[in-house]
């Protein structure tokens, strides 16, 4: 299973993508790390041509507020289904309840322990 | 957690149950007085002390006319030092009006590009009165704080405050300007030295170690890189034949400062005994002021919580203790809402408040150095002294600065350092009280959440003034100014400093006169506009 872990726009927070990326790669998937300065047409780009079972993004600035509407519009456009997760301490609950009615797969706030990421993840690809 | 973690120190220092009399022999004459060499007890003489420490919080949003109205608002509420940041786009070089910055202009910072945002910034603050901190692009502060004060009739000699100033890890630690090692070492020393000329009060050189270590590093591997930083820069100027004594005043080190209160207070401690040692048997630095380093701190952000943020408030309230037990002459609190968000007004306002009570209430600050003379932190002391020049022996023999930022070595540390940090809280190490302890259900976390959780939009009028002020710039005067800088820059051994203040003065942006600066040395001029055509845009 291949996810992709990115960080948005000027977003220069990178904690949280690199220890989430571990975290996976620790339970078994294949992680592509995109890093910093990703736009939502990186995103799609890398998710396309990597074959991706899952995209995820680490966010500390409010900025996926914006990238996120675009990024999953593209993904429509360009006919690729991945689901999309995002995790980041700045998420409350009410954001993550949002960002659910959009169509996101599933968020880990600050509270969200590893290995429920890890089984959140598993869960999401296999749909 | 067990009874071994119990007995390590954050930074994994093995610990005894208690100290006594005999675990730290005869060293004693390695502490000397308050005042006096190596500075292990602070660099003030005893009495000095109670003058206590500049009072500040970490600001700066929207606008600079924004951000004057907030510094003001600190102001009033008793802070005695100003302390501003940029946004994301500012510290990274870049103007508002770069495609990339649309969605953050203004949202984590200040966002600053032109002379006149200094002239906004500053409105109506007397700049000669206060000292003014920053967290912005060195030279780019210097040159603007510069102008300023002549403009306004000010002697730039009378500025008193600092700049944020390391060449080595912004790439890779959050404040990445995409530019090489030599560019980047090169507007370090050129802005120390300039400032050591013309603004000789102020601190153009702060090694910040704070920003590089809040992803996950622990005491020692901060200093040690702090150190081999400050220890690279001043290789540089003095290769110049800029005199160690005409700088080594106005070095100062910003410092994190985490939970592991008698750790974090022995770190400065032993960082001031390194510093006088260095400055004076390795540099042969003469002048007693440039052995004494001037320490300042931000309370760790990362130490911080999302859940139940009015923890966040004791958090900040123990660490501005050790801050002042150690000595500092500057603290940051850090906001209680910062897992969350840029400062709110509120939890500024906390920020100030805990610093005034442990300044005023707590009687700490009466005596100089009160832990002084503690078995336990006097041992600390020692052993982290030796843990820090250790690492930096080690990290010097790997190889030169320039080729272990380019062969992404200094990376491969912050990133084990970020997952050894996560690690520790999930599995426990490190005891986090509303995460891996005493958790609460998110329902039952409502303390604040109304501040915390309130948000505010990038500053797009911002952006839309900002393209409007170009379009109506003098484009004769702005081209030539551009063109000087380039010139400046071609010629290696040029200080650029005057020439950002020419450009500056002739309507050139921080990310012109960055891109300008970038293809003199063959990069570039807009570093991410390779990004923004494989978007599409």
């Amino acid at each position: 299973m291949k996810v992709i872990v990115a960080v948005l726009g000027m977003d220069q927070h990178e904690n949280g993508a690199v220890a989430a990326a571990q975290v996976l790669r620790n339970a078994g998937f294949e992680v592509v790390y995109l890093g910093r300065f990703q736009l939502p047409a990186h995103i799609v780009a890398a998710a396309r041509d990597e074959d991706a079972d899952c995209i995820g993004l680490s966010v500390h600035s409010w900025e996926y507020r914006h990238y996120l509407p675009e990024l999953l519009e593209l993904l429509a456009a360009v006919d690729v289904h991945v689901p999309v997760v995002i995790g980041g301490s700045i998420l409350s609950p009410a954001d993550e309840e949002e960002l659910a009615t959009l169509g996101v797969a599933a968020t880990f706030g600050p509270a969200c322990r590893p290995e429920a990421i890890v089984a959140r993840v598993r869960s999401v690809v296999a749909g | 957690m067990d009874r071994d973690d119990l007995l390590r120190t954050e930074s994994a220092i093995p610990v005894q149950p208690v100290y006594g009399p005999g675990d730290r022999g005869g060293a004693d004459a390695g502490i000397a007085e308050p005042g006096a060499f190596p500075f292990t007890r602070g660099v003030r003489p005893p009495g000095a002390a109670r003058r206590g420490f500049i009072e500040r919080e970490l600001s700066g949003e929207g606008s600079p006319l924004r951000s004057n109205a907030q510094l003001k608002a600190l102001l009033a509420q008793g802070q005695n030092g100003l302390d501003v940041i940029g946004d994301a786009p500012t510290v990274a070089m870049m103007d508002p009006d770069h495609p990339y910055a649309r969605h953050t202009v203004g949202t984590q910072g200040v966002s600053m590009c032109r002379l006149q945002d200094w002239d906004e910034l500053y409105d109506g603050i007397a700049i000669e009165d206060l000292t003014l901190s920053h967290s912005l692009p060195a030279i780019f502060s210097v040159a603007g704080l510069w102008s300023l004060a002549r403009r306004r009739g000010v002697d730039p000699a009378r500025l008193r405050g600092s700049s944020i100033n390391g060449p080595y890890y912004g790439e890779d630690t959050g404040y990445a300007v995409h530019m090489p090692f030599e560019l980047r070492l090169r507007l370090a020393a050129d802005s120390i030295a300039f400032a050591a000329r013309e603004m000789p009060r102020f601190h153009a050189f702060v090694e910040d170690t704070y920003y590089i270590s809040d992803g996950g590093l622990d005491a020692v591997e901060e200093m040690a890189l702090g150190f081999v930083e400050i220890r690279g820069v001043i290789g540089e100027l003095l290769g110049r034949g800029v005199d160690i004594d005409a700088f080594g005043p106005r070095i100062a080190i910003l410092v994190n400062c985490r939970m592991d209160l008698f750790e974090e207070v022995a770190k400065i401690r032993a960082t001031r005994r390194l510093f006088a040692r260095m400055m004076r048997d390795t540099f042969g630095a003469r002048d007693p002021r440039s052995w004494a380093v001037n320490i300042t701190a931000h309370t760790s952000g990362m130490s911080l919580t999302a859940q139940q943020p009015v923890n966040n408030v004791v958090r900040g309230t123990v660490q501005a203790l050790a801050l002042a037990m150690a000595g500092v002459q500057a603290m940051e609190v850090s906001a209680f809402d910062e897992a969350f968000r840029t400062p709110s007004r509120e939890a500024h306002e906390v920020g100030l408040r805990t610093q005034q009570i442990v300044a005023l209430e707590s009687g700490v600050t009466r005596v100089a150095d009160p832990l002084g003379g503690s078995w336990y932190l006097e041992s600390l002391t020692d052993e982290l002294e030796r843990r820090i020049e250790g690492m930096v022996e080690d990290i010097e023999s790997r190889g030169t600065p320039a080729e272990l930022a380019d062969g992404g070595y200094f990376r491969g540390i912050f990133c084990a350092a970020m997952e050894r940090h996560a690690g520790q809280i999930a599995d426990g190490t490190l005891a986090k009280v509303g995460v891996n302890c005493f958790a609460v259900p998110s329902e039952e976390d409502r303390l604040l959440r109304d501040v915390v959780e309130t948000r505010f939009d990038p500053d797009h009028e911002r952006v839309a003034e900002i393209r409007a002020w170009k379009a109506g710039r003098d484009q004769a005067r702005w081209a030539s100014g551009l063109e000087q800088l380039r010139v400046g820059a071609d010629d290696r051994s040029a200080d650029l400093t005057p020439h950002v203040v020419a450009a500056y003065e002739a309507g050139a942006t921080i990310g012109e006169m960055a891109g300008v600066l970038r293809e003199s040395y063959g990069w570039p001029a807009d570093p991410l506009a390779s990004r923004l055509a494989g978007a599409g845009r």
